[in-house]
């Protein structure tokens, strides 16, 4: 198993998502953003990124993380990215789909765009299809794994930008499952985590 | 100098918050400041704090002493969200509710208040006929004498005024920040300014040693 370790931003989704037993067996070790910079990320295999970090606090993380990343190490980033931190990140905000769902012979409007990836043997299309904030134009050569219809990605996989693995979407499940809210969003979670821990990438 | 805003608000600096930097509702009414400011601040000038649903919780508690000690100067606390660290006076940390059906995030008027006056409860319960928008947890049980306002079917309550813990008020609410329920085209966009004005009216109460009255 990977050695996972997340940075906890002490807010409450966060709180319930990282210490949910099905997860914490996962997970090696919560680092309190507050407390980044002087955390010792040796022997870190994965560092797991969630949304919705304080901007100024992941900011100054930056360097540290993408040295990280250069080091060859994996780099999970989850949620919507209003701030540039991600290596050639190109984030396009764009109007969130909370409603399509209730509309007639509804679409989500995602697209499986790599169905033999490996994290697909952990989770489905429909495990990862609650609404979008966005999307990602990735860099040549990064993997799209999950896009919109028009080829934004909402989830992809980047080797290219550094010497390590970035895996990066829009998706924001630690916040909704760590919300009580959204079951496909637990869903998700039951199954990407395992994969971070022991999959292909 | 120019005047500041007396009411304080939080801002966890979360990607989901951005617009509110600008947002000329939050900039009218509030000091945006972000959260870790908190304990370099000068707190005399605020008569309230906001405390989001997306805090560090963890940084609240290691500094609890500024949320007391801010209170019992006869001043207001608004918490909206679930609290899990007591960092807060006298509020329980949350239990999420065991939900069966939509019935389950029902909300109820337990005490007509000026905060929700006209505020139907289905437009609590319901977004586009999808209930669960407005509250998911409880926290209970609350401090001794807090005031009710709203609750779930079972009588578990989601929102309460605490005028007890402290020499100040401490308004819980079990969901996301009241002060977003905004420009929604329903009877809860009035929560956001009858809130303002509950605390422009709570502050003069509590200077005028009407606390606990």
């Amino acid at each position: 198993m990977r050695k996972i370790a997340v940075i906890y931003s002490g807010n409450a989704s966060h709180h319930r998502t990282f210490t949910e037993p099905r997860y914490k067996q996962y997970i090696d070790s919560l680092i309190y953003l507050p407390e980044f910079l002087n955390t010792s990320l040796e022997g870190v295999e994965v560092l797991f990124v969630p949304s919705q970090l304080n901007e100024k606090l992941l900011l100054q993380a930056k360097e540290k993380i993408i040295d990280f990343a250069q080091a060859g190490g994996i780099v999970v980033a989850f949620g919507p990215q209003p701030w540039e931190w991600l290596p050639n990140q190109k984030w396009e905000e764009r109007e969130t789909n909370f409603w399509w769902w209730l509309e007639k012979d509804a679409e989500s409007g995602l697209v499986l765009a790599e169905p033999t990836y490996d994290l697909f043997n952990y989770i489905t299309l429909e495990d990862a299809t609650w609404h979008q904030h966005g999307v990602f134009w990735p860099v040549e050569g990064a993997q799209k794994l999950i896009t919109t219809e028009d080829g934004g990605a909402v989830m992809y996989v980047d080797k290219v930008s550094t010497n390590g693995t970035w895996i990066i979407t829009t998706l924001d499940p630690d916040y909704h499952f760590g919300s009580y809210f959204m079951p496909a969003t637990e869903r998700f979670l039951d199954g990407f985590i395992p994969w971070l821990a022991k999959g292909e990438m | 100098m120019a005047q500041v805003n007396p009411i304080l608000y939080l801002d966890p600096g979360h990607a989901f918050g951005l617009s509110n930097r600008t947002n000329p509702f939050m900039t009218a009414n509030f000091t945006l400041v972000d959260q870790y400011s908190l304990t370099e601040m000068d707190l005399s000038s605020f008569n309230c704090i906001v405390v989001h649903d997306f805090a560090d919780q963890e940084y609240l508690y290691k500094n609890k002493s500024i949320i007391e000690d801010f209170l019992n100067e006869g001043k207001i606390v608004i918490f909206c969200g679930h609290l899990f660290k007591e960092w807060l006076p006298g509020c329980p940390i949350f239990t999420p509710r065991n939900i069966q059906s939509h019935k389950d995030y029902e909300i109820f008027v337990e005490k007509q208040h000026p905060i929700f006056d006209g505020v139907s409860t289905d437009d609590m319960t319901y977004n586009k006929g999808v209930a669960g928008f407005f509250s998911r947890v409880t926290h209970a049980p609350i401090p001794a004498n807090a005031e009710v306002l709203l609750t779930f079917h079972d009588q578990m309550p989601i929102t309460y005024i605490d005028r007890y813990s402290t020499k100040g008020t401490i308004l819980v609410h079990a969901g996301r920040d009241l002060f977003a329920l905004r420009m929604q085209n329903k009877s809860t966009d009035r929560i956001s300014n009858q809130l303002l004005q509950w605390i422009e009216d709570e502050f003069k109460e509590l200077q005028q040693g009407g606390n606990q009255s």
